[in-house]
């Protein structure tokens, strides 16, 4: 009974022969293989050599960024130098008018060392 | 080990107060400490609040004109000075501005160092004017000036190496010359009449 069935088991897994024309049907099912998206940039176009404007791609880039870069820096040295002049003048005046503070009130001092309330009192009087 | 937590918590608490001078003892010789004044600045009718440290002075020095004798003057005097500070406040009504304050700046003034040189209290105006100087080694390197009025009072600090001779020389401001003992023989001169002092 096990032998039989071992034996139709073999039979029935024995290799077959691909009927004719199996492969170009497979094949057809396939979707169609896109061969121009694999093919590299390089080998599609032809390498031709670049032209005067080409050439000058990096270099131009390159001086544009540093002129750029450049008036940026006057720009903002400027600015700065407007802001320590304004800073400047702000504190020149600040000190000025300290210095007045200062003076009105040795002045005051000044003036009651000078003239006493006695002598004051004694001016008034005559 | 208590004893090692004891010694650390005694270290600790030891060297907090040196940490909390840090910033006092940083601050330049003949500085005083200024209270803030915040909220005078509402009240008061009139404020002139100047703050003009080392780097500031300096700047301001590069700003005054020679050409000006006032401000040629001031320049000349500024070289040396490391800082000038002032408030003054005008009030409208009397005694409007925290008297404790003030004489808290004068108590800093009592410090070694400090001498008064003019004293003056007028019961007729209601005004005091002190006139403090920070001498050592026979220069002056601070000058303090606090006057007070019944609607104004005036705290002035300059600090650095103050030549007083040069401070006559600010006549032009109206600085009196106020016969102070100088190394150099004083010229006798006329004092100025003070200008009136440009307010904010």
């Amino acid at each position: 009974m096990t032998e039989n069935f071992e034996d139709e088991l073999r039979r029935a897994l024995r290799p077959v022969p691909a009927p004719e024309g199996f492969t170009e049907r497979v094949m057809r099912a396939l979707p169609e293989r896109r061969t121009g998206a694999l093919t590299p940039i390089a080998a599609a176009r032809p390498a031709r050599p670049p032209n005067y404007w080409q050439r000058l791609h990096a270099p131009a880039a390159l001086a544009a960024s540093l002129l750029l870069a450049v008036l940026l820096g006057q720009q903002m040295s400027l600015r700065n130098q407007q802001r320590e002049q304004a800073a400047g003048l702000a504190a020149s005046q600040e000190l000025m008018q300290a210095l007045r503070v200062t003076s009105q009130k040795l002045d005051l001092a000044y003036q009651a060392v000078k003239h006493p309330p006695e002598a004051v009192v004694e001016e008034n009087r005559s | 080990m208590n004893a090692r937590a004891a010694f650390l918590i005694i270290a600790l608490l030891s060297t907090g107060p040196a940490f909390a001078q840090g910033p006092a003892s940083a601050q330049i010789k003949g500085q005083l400490r200024l209270p803030e004044f915040s909220g005078l600045t509402d009240k008061a009718s009139e404020s002139v609040n100047v703050t003009l440290g080392p780097e500031l002075l300096g700047m301001a020095s590069r700003f005054l004109s020679s050409a000006n004798p006032e401000e040629a003057a001031a320049k000349k005097l500024v070289a040396s000075l490391t800082g000038i500070y002032v408030r003054n406040y005008t009030f409208d009504t009397d005694y409007a501005y925290p008297k404790a304050d003030i004489d808290g700046v004068r108590r800093q003034l009592s410090a070694p160092g400090w001498t008064r040189m003019v004293e003056t209290r007028s019961r007729k105006e209601n005004t005091d004017v002190d006139v403090y100087v920070l001498l050592d080694h026979g220069r002056a390197q601070g000058l303090a000036v606090i006057a007070s009025e019944p609607r104004e009072f005036t705290i002035v600090n300059i600090v650095g190496n103050i030549d007083l001779e040069q401070l006559h020389d600010l006549q032009q401001l109206g600085v009196p010359d106020l016969e102070l003992e100088t190394t150099k023989k004083p010229v006798p001169t006329k004092p100025a009449p003070a200008k009136p002092a440009e307010k904010k």
